[in-house]
């Protein structure tokens, strides 16, 4: 004779994402590292920022790459004499948790101060996974067009800084960059709202004081 | 967008429940899929059924639940169902069916759920 029972589960994959996203933060925090994610769409700036980030601030940095094929970004960043992962994804359209904690291993924590980790370009599918990070900055470009943060609602909401890249040809483009700082605003008025240009330094040391506050008040 | 990885922890999860339970297979699987979790229920059930081939999973029906959109409205303290229009793209824009306002706390909608199996197994008492 057979039975049939009902079993109550209950487990959400995100919710189990979460526990590990909050082991990795304790990971950090012994270490004494501060962590900052960064999202944004494919060519927006992310890793050109990681990289003026490197050169213009005075800590131990490391950087974890997410990447969804190619070793790219990572060697990018190698040049900049700092410790780096590259994480491929495969298919992935989102870094995990759990892809994050292995990436620890292979990262001189006790010896940094500050974590970059750059996730995977895709405006949608990072936004409901945390890694642990103490902030999370979106970096956006004028070239995305200026609807942009009209069309992608979810990931201005849990962002801490939002960089509106690439000012710099934004009239070339015909984007309206004021627009997309408005935009942003009225989604999550608590983000703090950047413009940059990383050809002409625009807006760097104000992203750079931005980090630093997050890191004095952690 | 990624109904293929959270498949697998879906599958993972359900079998690992059924194996602690003794069942020798499950008939049904039921997950609750927030509407704004980004998932495509149609192709979230295919996935299931495609990892689920020579595993206890395989002769499961598969019955995915959408869970509404509801949030918290910081400007005018409304509680409840969201507005959302997904007719213009795939994310939808969520807003406060109160003030239309955008300044929104999202409390459900974004979960990814697995929330019961019924499982079949030896009758002990048989
Ligand atoms: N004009 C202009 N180009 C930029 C700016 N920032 C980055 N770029 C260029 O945009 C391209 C994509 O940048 P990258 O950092 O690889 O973007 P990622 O995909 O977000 O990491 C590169 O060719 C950069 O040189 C900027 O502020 N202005
Ligand atoms: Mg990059
Ligand atoms: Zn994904
Ligand atoms: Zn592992
Ligand atoms: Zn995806
Ligand atoms: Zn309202």
């Amino acid at each position: 004779m057979h039975k049939i029972a009902e079993v109550e589960i209950q487990h959400d994959i995100m919710v189990a994402n979460k526990k590990l996203a909050k082991r990795n933060q304790k990971i950090f925090d012994n270490a004494g590292v501060f962590a900052v994610d960064f999202l944004g769409a494919i060519g927006s700036g992310k890793t050109s920022l990681i990289e003026a980030l490197i050169e213009k601030m005075d800590y131990k940095i490391g950087v974890i790459a997410g990447d969804v094929i190619s070793r790219f970004d990572a060697g990018r960043i190698e040049k900049h004499d700092v410790p780096v992962v590259g994480l491929n994804t495969g298919k992935e359209c989102h870094l995990d948790a759990h892809l994050v904690e292995h990436a620890l291993h292979d990262l001189p924590l006790d010896d940094m101060e500050l974590l970059f980790i750059e996730n995977v370009g895709n405006l949608i599918c990072p936004v409901d996974f945390d890694l642990g990070s103490h902030i999370r900055m979106v970096v956006i470009s004028v070239s995305e067009g200026d609807d942009t943060a009209e069309k992608h609602p979810l990931i201005f909401k849990d962002a801490d800084i939002v960089v509106i890249n690439k000012v710099d040809i934004a009239e070339a483009v015909g984007a309206d960059e004021n627009k997309m700082v408005n935009d942003v605003l009225e989604l999550n008025p608590d983000a703090i709202v950047i413009k940059s240009s990383l050809k002409t330094g625009e807006g760097l040391d104000e992203i750079i004081q931005s980090i630093q506050k997050f890191m004095d008040e952690a | 967008m990624h109904e293929l990885s959270m498949a697998d922890a879906i599958v993972k999860t359900a079998i690992d429940v059924a194996e602690k339970n003794d069942a020798q297979e499950i008939t049904e699987v039921t997950i609750e899929v927030g509407k704004l979790a980004m998932l495509n229920p149609e192709q979230l059930k295919f996935m299931i059924e495609v990892l689920s081939e020579d595993t206890l999973l395989e002769k499961a029906e598969v019955v995915i639940n959408e869970i509404p959109i509801e949030i918290k409205c910081r400007s005018c303290n409304f509680e409840g169902l969201a507005i959302s229009d997904d007719s213009d793209h795939y994310v939808p824009i969520v807003t406060c069916p109160e003030c239309e306002g955008r300044d929104i706390e999202i409390t459900k909608g974004r979960e990814c759920n697995v929330k019961t199996i019924k499982i079949e197994k030896e009758d002990e008492d048989a």
